[in-house]
């Protein structure tokens, strides 16, 4: 048995370790992560030609990699950098839905390697389902076949930028039926569409989208019409063992962090980790975060296998979910005031921790998921 | 046992409710019952007012402007506030300075400052904590150096909530290194406009101004603003950390808090179902309400003894704990109770001059801001793994 990563892959993660170590700077990325468009397109272009979008991206258009594995490497690293870019949007969710598309569709994710689009997947519709299969925004045929779509979606990330909406709609069904669920690719210049924004708590930038009768034509579905449930929920279960992966690599930071702090921070005459309280704390914390680890490579293993994806996903933003949160109010506690600083890194990698429990479903939902499948 | 109020007390109850109803303001209560922070002139304006009424002070003797409150007018007052949605009386004046001068300070203190915190000429700031001195908080080095009929302090301070606003500084100096560390700190109370203080912000996690840093370089205090002894300090200091850890139960303004989580909880869904349904998210929350019930009897039980002359000791550890975890975990459910709306930040969205989308629900303008804000109150006012420690060791003997 082996766990290690292959060899191209801990080349991958320590090259992007080491990059990010020193050509993101926190600072700055604080700076761009709460200004107005919510990240940072220097920095964003520099990381794609590094080729970070290539690895998340298959061969077939044009990356090299797009396996859960890779996936899972460079996300670890995205987290350890706490990169607030739109890799997680662009990258893969918007990628794997176009990948499924025509050809126009597909090409688009060739352009997204060569900067020219920023399509965003537009799904979300109200702030506390989290279930994959909810949508009511609607899609009518016109009488000249073309069709209008209508709807409100709810905390789209890093929307206002995007060149292409990929917005979920159905004609018929409810709101939780799998069947009936339809994609449109609509350009975001289409009339009809309104942008409520809003700054966020962890970086980058959120937006409520308000769709009113905007026109499409046939051939601006992605997919099948009322079939394409299983293409939002591949990219979304993607989604989650990138995000999975993401905290993962926040979490390794933060321990790094705080057992930095724990050593060389000192009270009553000796650091602070010389005291028992402390030390069992930290324990507690290393042993979580292994079995976080644990998690997300149990759902690396079986991404691929249709029967059991989605249980050892759910079980892993489970995982992710309750150890997240603990791990960040535990560090923050063990740094006393300084872990409330905005200027000290640990608070802005605690907040993006916490507030991943709140993408493709919290803990509680994923447990209940575990429960029914 | 007798845990009905008498009559005066429910007729007192009856009276701070109907002044609260008159006399509030909407829009700021619309923001404290919301979470979002409000400005120093929200506070200032309350505190105008409560002081019209003789209500700013009310555990204050009448000789200074109080109501000789006992501790069951007090607990009514609070709760009554708390559960209407009154700004927090900012404490650092009439809730801990006061109490010190009361017992320790002289006649002529007394009577120069206490009338000014009600009159809010002064705004207080504590400045206790130091760089390399938090949680070992005797090891501090900021000194004050006695000249003539002044103390030449210099050295810095940290995390001072409000010194923004503040015009005046209680402060612990070392004035002697001999002995223990305790033994040579002195308590002292320094003009913020003296030459040679400089503040400086420290911005925290969730973007807010609240706490700042403050360096003192030959600054001049006259030696008249010392407080009782000369490196007693230490004595005072404590004094008044019991009063800061007692006031620290906040059962009624917890449960407004839930209040307004569970009206979150029955608007939002989960799986078409009020989210209120939700068997985890009812489990999670009922443990909570369990929690602050048993809270709410311990702290009626400290506060039992405390009428009946005992003074609260580590007691007020157990109450700092509880209070403070209690209202982390509302503040933690209320996020999540938010789902994806959690993500937002706009902790202006209810003020005057905000321009930008309207927040909806009105409470995720701020509520992870909040949630993680208030990791702060495990933290400050001795750190709950310093009260588990005075636990061990003042009621366990261990
Ligand atoms: C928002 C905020 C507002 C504040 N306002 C004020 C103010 O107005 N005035 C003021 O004077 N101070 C204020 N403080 C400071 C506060 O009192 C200190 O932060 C607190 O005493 C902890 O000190 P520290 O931050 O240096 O942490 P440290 O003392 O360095 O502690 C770090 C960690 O070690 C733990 N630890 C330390 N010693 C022990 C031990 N012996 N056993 C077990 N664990 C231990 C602590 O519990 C903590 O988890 C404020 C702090 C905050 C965060």
């Amino acid at each position: 048995m082996d766990f290690k990563p292959s060899p191209e892959r801990q080349i991958l993660f320590d090259t992007l370790k080491k990059y990010f170590e020193n050509e993101y700077s926190l600072t700055d990325r604080n700076i761009s992560a709460h200004s107005d468009l919510g990240y940072s397109k220097k920095a964003w272009e520099a990381m794609r030609d590094l080729g970070i979008l290539e690895s998340l991206i298959d061969p077939e258009f044009d990356g090299f990699g797009g396996t859960a594995l890779d996936i899972s490497t460079v996300f670890e690293a995205l987290g350890r950098g706490l990169v607030v870019e739109p890799f997680l949007e662009v990258g893969i969710l918007a990628a794997k839905v176009l990948s499924r598309g025509n050809d126009y569709q597909k090409s688009l994710v060739k352009k997204i390697l060569e900067n020219d689009c920023l399509p965003i997947l537009a799904h979300s519709e109200t702030d506390t389902e989290y279930t994959k299969s909810f949508v009511e925004t609607t899609l009518s045929k016109a009488t000249d076949g073309s069709y209008t779509v209508s709807g409100i979606k709810r905390m789209v990330k890093h929307a206002a930028e995007a060149t292409h909406f990929l917005v979920t709609c159905r004609e018929n069904g409810d709101a939780f039926n799998e069947e009936g669920i339809s994609i449109a690719c609509i350009p975001t210049d289409r009339d009809g569409i309104k942008i409520d924004s809003f700054a966020t708590i962890d970086g980058g930038r959120v937006s409520d989208l308000t769709f009113t009768n905007v026109n499409i034509s046939s051939e601006e579905l992605v997919g099948p019409l009322g079939k394409s449930y299983s293409i939002v929920s591949q990219a979304i279960d993607t989604g989650i063992l990138a995000i999975c992966s993401e905290a993962l690599g926040i979490m390794e930071r933060i321990k790094e962090l705080t057992l930095e702090y724990l050593k060389t921070r000192k009270q009553f005459g000796v650091p602070i980790g010389k005291f028992q309280a402390i030390q069992h704390r930290m324990a507690q914390l290393l042993v979580e975060i292994e079995q976080a680890r644990s998690s997300v490579i149990n759902a690396t293993i079986y991404f691929d296998d249709e029967a059991e994806r989605e249980k050892t996903i759910s079980a892993a933003k489970f995982s992710i979910g309750k150890i997240g949160t603990l791990v960040a109010e535990e560090s923050i506690q063990m740094h006393g005031g300084m872990g409330m600083t905005w200027e000290y890194d640990l608070g802005h990698y605690a907040k993006r921790l916490v507030l991943i429990d709140h993408e493709f479903g919290d803990e509680d939902f994923h447990l209940q998921k575990y429960i029914s499948l | 046992m007798d845990l009905d109020f008498t009559k005066e007390q429910k007729n007192f109850q009856i009276e701070v409710r109907s002044f609260l109803n008159e006399t509030l303001e909407t829009k700021v209560v619309e923001k404290v019952k919301n979470g979002v922070p409000i400005t120093k002139e929200d506070s200032e304006r309350w505190h105008k007012k409560l002081n019209e009424k003789g209500w700013l002070a009310g555990t204050w003797p009448k000789q200074y402007g109080g109501q000789d409150w006992d501790v069951v007018e007090k607990f009514i007052f609070e709760e009554e506030c708390g559960s209407a949605g009154a700004p927090r009386i900012v404490p650092f004046g009439v809730g801990m300075l006061a109490p010190v001068l009361m017992k320790f300070g002289s006649q002529e203190q007394k009577d120069y400052w206490l009338p000014r915190m009600l009159t809010g000429e002064d705004w207080w700031c504590q400045g206790y904590s130091e760089p390399g001195s938090g949680s070992d908080l005797a090891s501090l080095k900021t000194s004050a150096v006695r000249e003539g009929d002044f103390y030449i302090v210099n050295g810095q301070k940290t995390w001072t909530t409000f010194a923004q606003h503040a015009n005046m500084i209680f402060c612990l100096v070392r004035t002697s290194n001999e002995g223990k560390p305790q033994e040579g700190i002195s308590f002292i109370l320094i003009d913020m406009n003296s030459p040679g203080i400089e503040v400086r912000p420290i911005i925290t996690l969730d973007g807010s101004h609240e706490v700042n840093e403050i360096f003192f370089s030959d600054v001049k205090v006259p030696a008249k603003n010392l407080v009782g002894e000369e490196n007693k300090g230490w004595t005072y200091a404590k004094y008044l950390l019991t009063h800061e850890r007692t006031g620290n139960a906040n059962v009624a303004v917890s449960k407004r808090k839930i209040q307004k989580l569970k009206k979150l909880a029955d608007d939002a869904k989960k799986n078409e179902q009020p989210l209120s349904n939700d068997p985890m998210f009812a489990s999670r929350l009922a443990q909570i309400e369990i929690d602050l019930q048993n809270l709410e009897i311990t702290n009626l039980r400290t506060l039992a003894a405390v009428e009946d002359g005992e003074a609260p000791g580590a007691e007020s550890s157990i109450i700092k704990i509880l209070g403070s975890e209690i209202e982390q975990d509302i503040d933690n459910l209320t996020r999540k109770s938010l789902g994806k709306r959690a993500f937002v930040n706009e902790p202006d969205a209810l003020s005057s001059g905000y321009n930008g989308a309207e927040v909806f629900p009105k409470a995720a303008a701020y509520a992870s801001g909040k949630y993680f804000n208030h990791r702060k109150k495990s933290i400050y006012a001795g750190s709950n793994e310093i009260q588990k420690n005075i636990i061990s060791k003042l009621m366990l003997n261990l």
